[in-house]
């Protein structure tokens, strides 16, 4: 069953193996997505009848009405808001921190960096409580930036630590042949380090936005205004209003979990890399 | 040239004291640490070590959260918190998670890695699909469980009524709803674990495993003898994700039982969001942060001295 | 372009010095090689030229300004690398042209003077390029580009050859050395290559263990090397080395090696009798047959390298492995007995303890 590098002797009886283990756990996987997606088409009627097949009559109308409500997008827009925010925020604050570590020699650097690195070490849960008081006595409760400035504070350590493996990985002489045709630390950065450094941009950008979008904990204590709430947030509420009309929850869960599962299909090979490099280089 | 001249002639020439230069690659470093470091540094003071600290200062207090915290307790939140049967059962939960995952989630994941690792059709389809779970929320993916596991519309409540049977409500079952908890955990992350093995097995030089083939190794003795020393290295790994996720598990239990039934189901995380954060007990829930913190901490250096230190 | 001096110039990491007191002065205009064998310090000096690396003592002017606490760019100085160290991310004009660019040349001037370069290096059609599209040669091409289209006061050079294959350096030497009669720019040039050094130099620094051993033209350096570093260090194949001790001879001084082959020395040489010397022949110096005035070396060939016009002859001499390069058309053969002379003026004399030539 390890035969990597001798698939041309392959039997047809392991060639079938590999395809029926392999189909039943892809089923096993794709069985409640479809499930999902389909029960949005059904009848409540319907769906207790026969929750797995194909509805016996469309409704559209659970969709659509998700669609031209306003719920749906703003929950939508607000996640996008917070993610992109995050993000930016994340790339900027840490290549830039990153960067001082990679190429300016000052005493304490590398005590300085450990310090970023504790960041690694704990999630963002054990120090929900003091964080909620912290929020709340800058008055940033019930604002998006409430939960951005956390995010971002949250994820710097991997960020940072991603940004200055890769500085340092840049050839020494670039920095050199830069500082003699005239660039500071600033304009190296800005002309020479930044531009190349496109690859590990794009991993921490989407390992920071996918924490985002997904994200829950923290929105869920920092805001309270049903208007503000990101998706994962607004689908709790939505199944709490909605309760057991489980056809409207299965589309409002089908149409949020949609652009993520069509942005993974696009760009699966950067995501797949990122979300794996990011965890193993850190 | 022009603009040096004038520190040259003031220089040239003299011979007494040595004149100490400042040096020129030192210059420029006072604007970009004023400029770069600062973001960063307060950010990360002010909204991760600053809190981190604070919490094992609340957990001395019993505290509303309102005004400073005055009531001093001492060690009781701890001696509380070790005297509870939630938090005794979020314990031995966190502890199931990652008992599963080693025996479970990380040998599935290397089956499935190594039959992906064949240069078969539709591998890149396959790959896609197991890690398909791993980029959904997980509040999204233990919403979809909810209804998979819903006793009157979901899916076993179909199978159970396919074979006749009394329709189980797992998730309402105290003592099956966090053997379905795993299932989910299971199903959303092995994805993610299969995908760093893919990565281990790449690394894997090819001609290792001819020069096994060429000794007469069969595919099980290429496969016990070379490939999975090899990938000691990224079963490490793959078991310090799998312990580092079990210990902030939240977003999944939340929409499947949120902590119930009657606590079968806590984990650390969703103990602290039940009991310090929902009813503002500050110092009990700053107790638990401080035991997870510690937990944390003692894991990663541990872990990390004990067996990858040669990773 | 201007002058360059070093004034005692010294480098220290902590406690460990590595540049002890270097003195040296480069006219305007000329063209001066640093070599040495790795680790002697010479990437350090040069890069204390040009304001890469901190003055730990000592200091440097350029056109007769002290540049220690001035950047690479306030120095106007010029650099190419060893890897080039292109900016992979700018095409072949805007590597050039990022300099002038920096300094706030307007575009159109920097377009200007981006082609000029360009047409002198015949980088013309690569402009547009990127550094990963170039061959090695076109890259060295470019990396001088980048320097010329400054119009620095000095060049600084940093093995840049070093990364070609053979044919493509003895080319890219040829067209380092025409650009600097082109622009006629004060250059300093680091090469481990004596070959190099020799070709491409007005005057030669030799240095070692962080001290220069000797400054002199090409042929100053070749035909009377200050001591046995240099002597070893400059021509190919390198100089042969026998220990002999001082004797007289009927016409003059003379040495005796260890089998009792007496050499004779220059006259001029100040040897005195019974000291305790080092000779040093060169192989392209002892001529097969016997000759006028010449000493007889003798022995039993070991080694028979053809090159084709010349061949190389390795043969026993007083218990040494001594070469020889002889004309091609010499029937040199394994195992034969091989018979040979030097001239006394051509045998160079040094102090066995010391070092120093005599």
């Amino acid at each position: 069953m390890t035969d990597t590098t001798t698939q041309v002797r392959m039997t047809a009886a392991t060639r079938l193996y590999l395809y029926v283990s392999l189909s039943l756990v892809a089923a096993l996987v794709l069985v409640p997505l479809v499930t999902t997606a389909l029960g949005g088409f059904k009848s409540l009627g319907d769906l207790r009848t026969s929750p797995f097949g194909l509805p016996s009559d469309w409704v559209w109308s659970n969709y659509t009405d998700i669609l031209f409500g306003e719920r749906y997008w703003r929950q939508m827009a607000n996640s996008l808001f917070i993610a992109v925010m995050t993000v930016f925020l994340t790339v900027v604050a840490s290549a830039m921190a990153a960067f001082t570590f990679a190429h300016v020699r000052f005493f304490g650097s590398g005590h300085l960096m450990n310090y970023f690195l504790i960041g690694l070490m704990f999630p963002v849960a054990t120090a929900i409580l003091p964080l909620f008081i912290r929020i709340r006595d800058l008055g940033l409760l019930d604002s998006y930036w409430g939960v951005i400035l956390p995010q971002v504070a949250f994820g710097l350590g991997m960020s940072i630590l991603l940004f200055r493996n890769y500085f340092r990985n840049l050839p020494e002489e670039l920095f050199q042949a830069a500082f003699v045709d005239g660039c500071g630390y600033i304009r190296f950065f800005w002309y020479v380090s930044l531009p190349l450094s496109r690859p590990i941009v794009a991993t921490v950008s989407i390992v920071t936005f996918v924490n985002s979008w997904n994200s829950y904990i923290l929105p869920l204590i920092m805001l309270n205004t049903e208007t503000k709430y990101p998706w994962p947030l607004g689908i709790m509420v939505y199944r709490g209003e909605f309760g057991t009309e489980w056809q409207l929850v299965l589309a409002f869960i089908t149409l949020t979990i949609l652009p993520t599962v069509i942005v993974f299909f696009l760009a699966q090979k950067h995501i797949i890399a990122g979300l794996t490099a990011g965890a193993v280089k850190s | 040239m022009t603009d040096m001249t004038a520190a040259a002639v003031a220089t040239q020439g003299v011979t007494g004291p040595k004149v100490r230069y400042k040096s020129p690659t030192a210059r420029g470093r006072l604007p970009v640490l004023v400029l770069f470091l600062p973001p960063a540094l307060l950010l990360f003071t002010l909204f991760v070590i600053l809190p981190m600290g604070e919490a094992a200062w609340y957990s001395l207090y019993r505290w509303n959260g309102y005004g400073t915290p005055t009531e001093f307790v001492g060690i009781r939140n701890f001696t509380v918190l070790f005297n509870n049967g939630a938090f005794s059962q979020a314990l031995i939960n966190n502890g199931l998670i990652i008992v599963i995952s080693l025996l479970l989630q990380i040998p599935l994941a290397i089956w499935l890695a190594t039959m992906l690792a064949h240069k078969i059709a539709g591998v890149v389809a396959f790959r896609l699909i197991f890690f398909l779970p791993y980029v959904l929320a997980d509040v999204a993916a233990g919403l979809i469980w909810r209804f998979v596991y819903d006793g009157d519309y979901g899916l076993f409540a179909a199978i159970a009524g396919f074979f006749g049977v009394a329709t189980p409500y797992v998730l309402a079952d105290r003592d099956l709803a966090i053997y379905a908890v795993l299932a989910v955990i299971v199903w959303k992350y092995f994805g993610f674990h299969m995908m760093l093995f893919i990565a281990g097995l790449q690394a894997v030089d090819k001609s290792v495993l001819e020069a096994a083939e060429i000794d007469g190794a069969t595919g099980w003795q290429k496969f016990r003898y070379v490939t999975l020393p090899l990938l000691g290295s990224t079963v490490r790994l793959s078991v310090f994700f799998a312990i580092i996720g079990s210990l902030q598990l939240f977003d999944l239990i939340m929409p499947l039982t949120g902590g119930g039934p009657s606590n079968s189901t806590q984990t650390m995380v969703t103990f602290l969001y039940t009991y310090g954060v929902t009813r503002m007990q500050v110092g009990l829930g700053s107790a638990v942060g401080v035991v997870l913190f510690v937990i944390c901490i003692t894991l990663a250096f541990g872990y990390k001295r004990i067996f990858m230190r040669h990773d | 372009m201007a002058s360059v001096e070093l004034r005692d110039v010294r480098k220290a990491y902590g406690a460990v010095e590595v540049i002890h007191g270097v003195s040296l002065a480069i006219d305007d205009g000329e063209f001066i090689a640093l070599v040495g064998p790795s680790g002697c310090g010479k990437s350090t000096l040069l890069r204390m030229i040009a304001g890469l690396e901190e003055i730990s003592d000592g200091e440097i002017f350029i056109g007769g300004t002290v540049v220690n606490p001035l950047t690479p760019r306030e120095r106007n100085i010029a650099m190419v690398f060893q890897s080039y160290a292109l900016y992979p991310h700018m095409t072949v004009a805007e590597n050039m042209g990022f300099n002038l660019k920096l300094s706030g040349v307007a575009k159109p001037d920097i377009e200007r003077r981006v082609g000029e370069a360009a047409r002198m290096l015949a980088l013309d059609e690569l402009l547009d390029r990127k550094p990963s599209q170039l061959s090695g040669g076109q890259r060295q091409r470019v990396a001088m580009g980048r320097a010329v289209v400054r119009d620095p006061a000095v060049f600084l050079f940093d093995e840049p050859l070093s990364n070609l294959d053979a044919k493509l350096r003895v080319q890219m030497r040829t067209e380092i050395k025409t650009l600097h009669h082109k622009v006629g720019t004060t250059s300093v040039y680091v090469t481990h290559d004596q070959i190099e050094a020799m070709t491409l130099a007005d005057r030669i620094v030799v240095l070692n263990g962080g001290r220069i051993e000797q400054v002199g033209t090409p042929l100053d350096l070749y035909r009377a090397p200050v001591n046995v570093f240099v002597a070893g260090f400059i021509g190919s194949p390198a100089m042969n080395f026998l220990d002999a001790d001082v004797d007289a001879d009927a016409g003059g001084p003379a040495a005796r090696l260890t089998d009792g082959t007496v050499i004779r020395l220059d006259p001029s040489s100040a040897v005195k009798r019974g000291q305790a010397v080092k000779l040093g022949l060169r192989p392209e110096h002892i001529v097969p047959g016997a000759s006028e005035g010449g000493s007889v070396v003798a022995g039993q060939t070991l080694v028979v390298e053809p090159t084709g016009a010349q061949t190389h002859v390795v043969f026993m001499l007083a218990g040494e492995a001594v070469t020889a390069v002889v004309d091609g058309a010499f029937p040199a053969r394994y195992g034969a007995p091989f018979e040979a002379a030097i001239a006394a003026e051509q045998v160079h004399v040094f102090d066995r303890r010391s070092g120093l030539a005599l």
